[in-house]
């Protein structure tokens, strides 16, 4: 099946010239504003200061960028897997309710977009803070003695962060349960299948490909995320996207900025590579229900 | 699959079945005593309520009032997963992340049935339907006739005592339609289950069913055999849905019918259809009765000729009488004269092929 088709008013389909000129000024922007800077950003990290790959060594031999990597994967992991467990309801409740409500759980899951990422962020800061809403209301049910640290912490960046990209999962899981027919599920509770069985057994295994999208866009969104973890994150336990932006403007170290930025797209390729490779991309967006 | 005398085919009782959406009354005091194996026939047009009636036996809806028993025990608000009926989709609904096999011992999985055993009996279940060999396909590599047959081994896997099929063969083009309706056919006498199938196709009907209940409006019109639902129609509904049917008007007197064109013609009492008081009534005669003979034959209709369609074995002839009445008939097309446009001819027929309706079998 084809995703698009090409086709002149007189039905024949455009010649291969004819599609490559169409889709010439996509690659062109692709290629002026996204390739070229970063080729010439990891050319920097194998150049400067001298010909080699001692930026990359210096990444290797400091356990420090170790650990920030490995908390980088680690908290974008744990963001992926709560939105997930946090998006699938809300997507089911789109597809199982219908006319006003399904437009005002959309309306809810879409009107964030309106705001920045600044703003939702900071609005988590006030959440957070010593004397903000969250600390003085544990602290009115008793729960809590005084005010608890919660902003600058780790915690503060995964919640902030699951609150941000949480849409880019539930559209996806919404996307592939809204394909499956409702008679598959009026098929499995006639073979027997109560709710739960049912749920496992077909509706679960036909979202996948809609869970494993959105997986791979909130893992991989998390793992470059910039803004939350600068503004709610512990300086002792930084996210790599923090260490590159601290290196830039800091520092002013370029070439070991650059090297940072090289493994992270190392990171990410190779994530997307082993995904399309294991779940199949195609199947994943050709979705052959 | 061994044949098993005692699960054979379940018997059905329904009682007063109601189901209101809001304002509108999809099925509407409807009773139906469905016999241990037989197969029954929900006909009727888009509306009807034929297919609500089969989603209430299925449990996927709850019905506002009324009773469904199956084998003696009241089902009317057990959930589908518990009612151990067989179902075939209308667009087959087979699970498509499965394989054949997996697809059709779906249902033993769901009843704990151990591997093994689950994969025997349905690899039994698709030499049913004549597919064996196909298990390790996905059902997105078979065409539309093998996986109506795949949905089928899967409904009768479990040797259910009630199969529902809900126009299951409305997706697959004729030659494959027929075929299947024969199929179908053979599966029910072989299990001995009772079938209960939704159509819109008369044809289908007639064929395959045991008893073809007509729907309209929620409601029951007639239900009857095939052969007495088109040789003796309950009322004017029945008469116009199953196949084609001339409706001529006419004057009952009490013991004679007055056509409006002159012509009084005296009906056997069988062909009273119901109650027939004097008044207005519908004198009603298939097409393939009537007889092509010279327009001052007593006893015949005249009509004049207004189109001759050669359709080879037979020819249909569409004529008017005097009254503008449209009047049909088909007959062989061997020795049929050859007629001109506006002719006039008469339409003779037996008396026996004549059904006299009264007024308020209209309704």
């Amino acid at each position: 099946m084809t995703l698009v088709s090409f086709t002149q008013p007189d039905g024949r389909n455009l010649s291969k010239a004819g599609i490559t000129l169409l889709m010439a000024p996509f690659f062109m922007l692709i290629g002026f504003a996204f390739l070229y800077p970063l080729l010439s950003l990891l050319s920097i990290s194998v150049t400067e200061p001298q010909f080699g790959f001692q930026n990359y060594e210096r990444i290797l031999d400091t356990p420090v960028y170790g650990k920030v990597l490995l908390r980088t994967l680690w908290i974008a992991l744990l963001v992926s897997i709560l939105s997930l467990f946090l998006a699938f309801p809300v997507a089911m409740a789109m597809v199982s309710s219908g006319g006003a409500m399904a437009v005002f759980i959309t309306a809810c899951i879409l009107l964030p977009f309106w705001s920045s990422v600044l703003v939702r962020t900071a609005a988590w800061a006030v959440l957070l803070q010593r004397n903000g809403i969250i600390n003085e209301g544990l602290q009115a049910i008793g729960i809590i003695d005084g005010p608890v640290r919660l902003l600058y912490t780790q915690g503060a960046v995964v919640v902030a962060m699951t609150h941000v990209l949480m849409p880019f999962m539930v559209l996806p899981i919404y996307g592939a349960l809204r394909n499956i027919p409702q008679d598959y599920g009026r098929a499995a509770a006639i073979c027997g299948a109560g709710p739960l069985r049912s749920f496992f057994e077909v509706t679960l295994p036909l979202a996948m490909p809609g869970v494993l999208g959105g997986f791979i866009l909130v893992f991989l969104t998390a793992l470059g995320y910039f803004i939350t973890p600068a503004l709610l994150g512990s300086p002792q336990e930084m996210m790599i996207a923090t260490l590159i932006s601290q290196q830039l403007r800091e520092f002013l170290d370029w070439p070991f900025a650059a090297a940072l930025v090289g493994v992270l797209t190392l990171f990410v390729t190779a994530i997307t590579l082993v995904f399309s490779r294991v779940f199949r991309f195609d199947r994943m967006l050709g979705g052959q229900l | 699959m061994t044949q098993d005398d005692t699960a054979a085919g379940a018997g059905i009782s329904v009682t007063g079945l109601e189901k209101r959406f809001g304002m509108l009354t999809a099925v509407d005091d409807l009773s139906i005593e469905i016999e241990s194996g037989e197969f029954l026939a929900l006909l009727g047009p888009s509306g009807s309520g034929k297919s609500t009636v089969l989603m209430m036996l299925a449990g996927f809806e709850v019905p506002t009032a009324g009773s469904i028993t199956i084998d003696g025990r009241d089902c009317t608000r057990l959930p589908p997963q518990k009612r151990n009926i067989g179902m075939v989709f209308q667009h087959y609904s087979l699970f498509p992340h499965l394989s054949v096999i997996d697809n059709v011992a779906f249902p033993l999985k769901m009843r704990g049935e151990a591997k093994a055993a689950r994969r025997r009996r349905a690899s039994e279940a698709l030499e049913v339907v004549r597919l064996d060999g196909y298990g390790d396909r996905m059902p997105s590599q078979l065409s539309g006739g093998q996986r109506q047959r795949v949905a089928l081994a899967r409904a009768i896997v479990y040797q259910p005592r009630l199969l529902l099929m809900d126009e299951p063969l409305s997706a697959l083009d004729k030659n494959l339609r027929e075929e299947m309706q024969l199929e179908i056919k053979r599966l029910h006498s072989e299990l001995g289950v009772t079938v209960v199938f939704v159509t819109h196709d008369q044809g289908e009907a007639l064929t395959m069913a045991d008893r073809v209940a007509i729907l309209r409006g929620g409601r029951v019109q007639q239900i009857s055999p095939a052969r007495e639902l088109y040789e003796r129609p309950a009322n004017l509904f029945s008469a116009g849905f199953i196949g084609e049917m001339n409706m001529i008007p006419a004057q009952w007197d009490g013991s004679g019918l007055l056509l409006n064109q002159g012509d009084r013609l005296d009906p056997p009492a069988a062909a009273l259809v119901g109650r027939v008081p004097t008044g207005r009534a519908t004198l009603a005669i298939r097409p393939e009765r009537l007889r092509v003979t010279a327009a001052d034959t007593p006893g015949a209709l005249a009509a004049d000729v207004e189109e001759v369609v050669y359709a080879g074995a037979g020819t249909l002839l569409i004529a008017r009488l005097a009254d503008g009445t449209e009047i049909r008939a088909r007959v062989p097309s061997a020795n049929l004269p050859r007629l001109r446009e506006g002719e006039r001819i008469g339409l003779a027929f037996d008396p026996d092929a004549l059904l006299v309706y009264g007024e308020e079998a209209a309704a």
